[in-house]
């Protein structure tokens, strides 16, 4: 069953093309990784996904639903969540504070004290159960990525975003990341997206299917070994054998 | 969080407020400073619920106590005859409520949809367009105002008149401030509070996580001009017995607001008592022993101490608390 559909979707900034003409959809309870160097428009993707910007051709359809007009705040209800490349914590507030606010407003809609109660739950799964009370700010890089995967997830999403999620992670936070996912995803039928401009490694471990990114364009898209074996993908990353390429 | 931790911060603001009664009614010659601080921290925690909850600066605040204020002077007028007793005042409240929210529902439907700065400035012309509406097209008495000293005295009686005037508008305003510091904690404990939380914080990545971000400003915005209504109404027309457009369209009291809001910590439930407090009796003293010289003095020593503290007073304690303390003090 389809969840996701971008059809011929474009997004300029001023002359710039960020994204030009991109279609792909994600099915229920898939695993897709996006690669492409910096630059080559998966950032503008999920932010034209979520609402962020308004695409200036092409449509998206969620979950059956024709989403292109619909306002930001009213996609993560249907079911959406995302994750950012720079973190974007709410500072202020308590760690469990961020990860409830998604419960609370997310596909979830739970209750102050349910969603309070959601937070500590996933605030385990992640590992940062006793960061809880602290400060969002004062959260390391490291942490701050793991609330907002807590965050995500807290919204009991169909549909999951994952940017850079991973960048900068050591190889075996990477893997027990990756276990998470692998569970969550069985556990409750999530579709994940996760994208990354490197750590290829990180992807084949976790994606069935990969979408390549390049200068705005969608290059290729197939199953993952394949795709990240393909001529022009190594082309694009400078002849590199981007499957060994394990650094951040 | 169980339920006495939900409301214990309002303990202590509570607190604060039976002992400035106490005072006020025990010590001699106590009440008139007493009243005249209470004003202060009233508008203060008033003003939070938008400026403090939200982020946002509204330089027209002032307006929605002056609609207030005209509420009450409309209400005492026109029903004067109605032999209504104490009914009246309740009527002026209401019809107090009512304009300020009208105002505040058109102002934050349109300006609320605009980000902190251009909004900010948005709403610097509500107040003096106001201001010139009424005082241009001569409704509600245009610049001479309305004055409702006769139809009090009318209504109620020289010797009760005045008692609302002297007593009554001022316990009015205590009690404002304790139902706008439990309206506050109700907020904070709310869906209503993790929103406006995370505007506060980053209004971006609000509104992706599904949060309807101009719908509870807006709810914050109504909140917060409703009680400005009330203050207008008690501490200003029930008290002065009358309403001057060149008197209550003022944007000193915007910006006293403001100071008192920054000073005691934006948001917190605390801070505006505390920021009322320092500079309602900063502002008592010197106008007694300096009389002409307290905003010379004022303004700067508020300025040094919001540079010195950016949280507020309350804001940096809160910071510092640990454990138990952090409960009483939101
Ligand atoms: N808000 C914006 N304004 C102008 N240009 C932008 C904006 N966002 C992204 N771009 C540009 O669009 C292109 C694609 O960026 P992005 O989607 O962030 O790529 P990626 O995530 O693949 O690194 C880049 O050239 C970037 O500079
Ligand atoms: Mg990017």
């Amino acid at each position: 069953m389809e969840l996701l559909r971008l059809d011929n979707v474009t997004k300029k900034f001023g002359g710039l093309v960020a994204v030009n003409k991109v279609s792909f959809t994600v099915e229920k309870g898939e695993a897709i990784g996006i690669v492409g160097p910096n630059g080559s428009g998966k950032t503008t993707l999920y932010n034209l996904i979520n609402g962020v910007y308004a695409p200036d051709e092409g449509r998206i359809y969620f979950d059956g639903k024709d989403i292109t007009n619909l306002p930001t705040h009213a996609r993560a209800p249907l079911g959406m969540a995302r994750t950012f490349q720079i973190p974007r914590p709410f500072g202020g507030a308590t760690t469990r504070e961020n990860v409830a606010v998604g419960a609370m407003f997310g596909y979830a809609k739970a209750s102050v004290d349910e969603a309070l109660e959601i937070a500590d739950e996933y605030l385990r799964m992640v590992g940062i159960y006793d960061k809880r009370d602290v400060e969002a700010a004062k959260l390391t890089p490291l942490e701050k990525r793991l609330m907002e995967v807590a965050r995500a997830l807290a919204m009991k999403p169909k549909l999951l975003l994952l940017d850079e999620v991973m960048a900068g992670m050591n190889p075996s936070d990477i893997d027990k990341l990756i276990e998470l996912l692998k569970r969550v995803k069985e556990e409750e039928d999530i579709s994940i997206v996760s994208m990354v401009e490197h750590l290829m490694h990180a992807i084949t471990k976790f994606a069935e299917r990969v979408i390549v990114m390049h200068q705005g364009e969608k290059l290729l898209e197939g199953p993952t070994m394949e795709v990240l074996n393909h001529p022009k993908v190594i082309e694009i990353y400078l002849g590199k054998k981007v499957v060994e390429d394990a650094e951040g | 969080m169980s339920f006495f931790d939900k409301y214990a911060s309002l303990i202590p603001v509570l607190l604060i407020y039976v002992v400035l009664f106490a005072i006020g009614i025990l010590v001699p010659g106590m009440w008139q400073p007493v009243a005249f601080i209470m004003f202060y921290i009233t508008l203060g925690q008033a003003f939070n619920i938008f400026l403090g909850l939200t982020g946002y600066v509204d330089f027209g605040y002032v307006a929605f106590l002056a609609l207030g204020a005209y509420g009450m002077a409309i209400a005492v007028e026109s029903l004067g005859g109605a032999n209504l007793g104490f009914g009246i005042i309740l009527i002026g409240l209401v019809l107090a409520i009512v304009m300020a929210s009208i105002l505040s529902l058109a102002v934050g439907a349109v300006a609320l949809r605009l980000r902190g700065a251009y909004f900010a400035i948005a709403t610097i012309g509500v107040n003096e367009g106001f201001r010139y509406f009424v005082e241009g097209a001569r409704i509600w008495g245009g610049s001479e105002g309305i004055i409702i000293s006769g139809a009090m005295r009318n209504i109620f009686g020289r010797e009760t008149a005045n008692f609302i005037s002297t007593f009554v508008s001022d316990i009015l305003v205590f009690i404002i401030a304790i139902l706008a510091a439990i309206v506050t904690v109700l907020i904070m404990n709310r869906k209503m509070g993790y929103a406006l939380m995370a505007v506060r914080e980053d209004e971006d990545a609000a509104k992706v996580m599904g949060i309807n971000v101009t719908k509870y400003k807006v709810m914050a915005f109504i909140a917060s001009a409703s009680f400005a209504g009330l203050i207008g109404a008690s501490a200003w027309t029930l008290k002065m017995t009358y309403v001057f457009p060149s008197d209550v369209f003022l944007i000193t009291y915007t910006v006293e607001a403001i100071v008192i809001v920054m000073l005691g910590g934006a948001g917190t439930l605390m801070g505006p008592v505390v920021g009322g407090l320092i500079y309602g009796i900063l502002k008592y003293y010197l106008s007694i022993t300096l009389p002409g010289f307290q905003l010379i003095i004022l303004a700067p020593l508020l300025v040094v101490i919001v540079i010195a503290f950016p949280e507020g007073v309350v804001g940096a304690l809160k910071r510092k608390a640990r454990g138990n303390a952090r409960k009483y003090l939101r």
